[in-house]
């Protein structure tokens, strides 16, 4: 089904925005109910640049694989230095991984890294990757004391042992430490939403995000999510910087899409956002995101680079759904009622089943809002095979 | 088997005291008690803050629990009822230990406190670097901790003045465990140190191939430890040469109990395992959790574990003896005294059930 999309601005100008209809990518099967209206209230004034998402190369996706990066579940930094300094260079044509780098990161920011440890322990952003963007960083001048590794849940960070392998010096913070603590958000900075009747319609974005950061650098994971379709760049990056996110996914329905798109759009978030890094040493193609269940986390040895969150989205879903296919699954676009289930342990061991309608939408309709380009026929895949 | 008594300067004072990280400097848990049994009722249930990830501490019929919010809290045992509050300026992640009337306390601001267990009034602070998730230790009037600074700290438990600082390769939540001359913990670089802590100088260290979280235990005279790279170590107290190790499906962060001649630890795999001390033979692994992180404590031929919930196995066979719907945590472990357990949950509750 295909439906019309519209967006207006709001009566709080350049700061406001408001969605009543966003669905860009036609959904298979049953028709979704609509997503009420969102309100995106950034922070303003605020000055965009270039380097905001898209980015510097809108539309270009390096994936670097590695058969030696992961082995037996455990990821090697020797081989990852390569494949991220390869990575680097190609995404932007320069001859050195510095060089690379400075076209992001001055000396002077304070560089947050936004790492995903919701799948922890089985499937999480690689300390070994981590790492390294931390070298990286360093050797373009930034100081470990202006580097800040975060994620929202301190105690899923906590699991995934995020701080014990950091260099001294690197600031790790987890924005909530435990239920309703809004102290590490920014109440001027929201969106807001009633989706299902729920008490609390805003969701606020991390102070971290609004104050403590100059850049910041994504590091999701690849894995597939049971309501939003896949967990990528975007929603990494959305749901990972706004509290109060679970709210728009009620069994079996969805408003993952167009909320995760939206909510990238709020400055200063968009504009602080300006590389992203795939952590594809881990592919989780069904139970996402919090599997356990290691038959269905491939070890593929992979990173994707790039600049612009909804062309990787897009490179990602294209290989989970590929993976699924192979494995005999149903497509993440799939919304048969007989695969609706409310039993967690039925989901997480049965890839026929899944708990929602899933809205892989989200990144075509993000691509909408100006944020990449979803279009597969116009990104630029480059693949490069390392060992 | 036992931690070897003889090589441990032990300070239990008393059956229901419960000091510091898994009750005592031996981190003996509930060794020589009898078996725990299952839990009847709930006594009391507080809810202390939004988060609490340390364990309690237990002396004279108080509690003292430690939120992430920076929060010290002492807590009488019977009624519930709170006798003061000690703010710290940072978050708290660590269990406190006591030393003397004192109770010390690492914080995310980088300094361990020695707080007055009577009043909560601050006695003294020692700084470092980064932040101090590791539980104080003390021995013979020095107090030694580890911080996210690289760092391990030597420091008077009168006055908190620094007697030795001795920088590793990486950043430190491992707990020392103190034996004979030295003190022994893991780090972020991935090593087992031994120092000594008269001087701190290294006497021995071995690697691991990733960093480690866990703390140690002594028994046997191996040095029991478990790292991010999926193995659990086993390694001579006096040289650090590899006796033998065990490997598990993820990482370990699950400070290794001994009793019964076994040690017992969790694996970020879901699986708590039973090894035996002398050969690093599987005894039995049982899926306890999605991800057991906290360590597990033995007492008398139980095995006690919160993973999820909370739960006691027979130590021999590893079969389930009873479990309770409460109490999940991240590193938190079960108090156990004579007439009950005291848990605290990432919830932020804590609970006294008999």
């Amino acid at each position: 089904m295909d439906r019309r999309t519209f967006i207006k601005g709001t009566c709080l100008g350049t700061a406001g925005l408001l969605v009543e209809r966003l669905d860009a990518s036609a959904q298979r099967d049953l028709p979704m109910p609509q997503a009420p209206p969102i309100l995106v209230h950034g922070l303003t004034p605020h000055k965009s640049s270039p380097l905001g998402m898209p980015g510097l190369f809108p539309g270009r996706v390096v994936e670097i694989h590695d058969s030696r990066s992961i082995v037996r579940n455990h990821v090697s930094q020797d081989v990852v230095h390569p494949m991220l300094e390869q990575g680097m260079k190609e995404l932007t044509g320069e001859r050195s991984a510095r060089d690379a780098w400075a076209k992001f990161v001055q000396p002077a920011d304070v560089v947050g890294i936004k790492i995903n440890p919701s799948g922890a322990p089985a499937c999480s952003s690689s300390p070994e990757l981590v790492r390294e963007i931390v070298m990286a960083l360093q050797a373009v001048g930034v100081p470990l004391r202006n580097i800040v590794v975060w994620d929202r849940y301190s105690y899923e960070m906590d699991i995934a042992s995020c701080r014990t392998t950091l260099p001294p010096g690197v600031r790790v913070m987890g924005i909530e430490n435990g239920v309703r603590d809004l102290s590490g958000y920014d109440l001027n900075v929201y969106c807001q939403a009633n989706f299902f009747g729920e008490w609390e319609t805003r969701s606020y974005m991390a102070s971290v995000v609004t104050q403590g950061v100059d850049k910041i650098i994504n590091v999701p994971t690849t894995k597939d999510h049971s309501a939003a379709g896949v967990t990528g760049c975007l929603k990494n990056l959305g749901y990972g910087s706004f509290n109060n996110v679970a709210r728009s996914h009620r069994p079996p329905y969805s408003f993952t899409d167009p909320l995760i798109g939206m909510m990238c759009t709020a400055e200063p978030l968009r504009t602080k956002a300006v590389l992203h890094i795939m952590d594809g040493m881990r592919q989780v193609w069904h139970g996402g995101p919090l599997t356990q269940v290691q038959d269905f986390i491939d070890q593929t040895g992979t990173i994707y680079v790039g600049t612009d969150p909804v062309a990787l989205d897009t490179v990602e879903l294209q290989a989970i759904e590929e993976k699924r296919r192979e494995k005999g699954a149903p497509s993440l676009w799939e919304h048969d009622p007989a695969s609706i289930t409310s039993n967690n342990e039925e989901f997480f061991h049965n890839p026929n089943k899944n708990l929602f309608y899933r809205r892989p939408g989200h990144i075509a309709a993000a691509g909408k809002l100006g944020l990449g380009i979803a279009d597969p026929g116009r990104i630029e895949h480059r693949r490069m095979v390392l060992g | 088997m036992m931690a070897d008594s003889t090589q441990t300067p032990a300070t239990v004072e008393g059956d229901s005291e419960w000091i510091t990280l898994l009750k005592d400097a031996a981190r003996s848990g509930g060794q020589g008690r009898r078996p725990a049994r299952p839990p009847s009722r709930l006594r009391w249930r507080l809810r202390v803050a939004r988060a609490i990830r340390s364990s309690p501490i237990l002396r004279n019929g108080m509690l003292y629990v430690a939120a992430v919010d920076g929060n010290l809290h002492a807590i009488d045992a019977v009624s519930a009822k709170t006798k003061w509050k000690f703010q710290a300026p940072g978050k708290i992640h660590g269990t406190p230990s006591f030393s003397g009337n004192a109770i010390l306390l690492g914080c995310d601001d980088g300094k361990v406190y020695a707080i007055e267990s009577e009043t909560g009034a601050k006695v003294w602070e020692a700084a470092s670097s980064g932040e101090v998730w590791t539980s104080p230790v003390v021995r013979q009037g020095v107090a030694f901790f580890g911080s996210a600074d690289a760092c391990v700290y030597a420091v008077n438990v009168s006055t908190g003045e620094q007697r030795w600082r001795r920088q590793l390769g990486g950043r430190i939540y491992s707990t020392p465990f103190s034996a004979g001359e030295n003190i022994y913990l893991g780090c972020g670089d991935g090593k087992v140190y031994c120092l000594n802590a008269a001087s701190g100088a290294i006497v021995w260290s071995t690697p691991t191939e990733n960093g480690i979280d866990c703390s140690p235990v002594l028994a046997a005279e191996l040095v029991l430890i478990g790292s991010e790279d999926f193995y659990l170590y086993a390694l001579d107290a006096a040289s650090g040469a590899l006796r033998w190790k065990y490997g598990t499906g993820l990482g370990i962060v699950s400070s290794p109990a001994v009793g019964d001649g076994a040690v017992f630890f969790g694996s970020k795999d879901g699986y708590l395992y039973a090894v035996e001390i002398r050969n690093g033979r599987l005894r039995w692994r049982v899926q306890a959790g999605e991800a057991v992180t906290a360590p597990p404590v033995f007492a008398g031929g139980t095995v006690c574990i919160q993973a999820g919930g909370t739960g006691a196995l027979d130590s021999a066979s590893g079969k389930l003896l009873w479990r309770a719907g409460l109490g999940g945590a991240v590193q938190s472990t079960p108090v156990l005294t004579e007439t009950g357990i005291y848990l605290a949950g990432m919830d932020g509750e804590l609970y006294a059930l008999e």
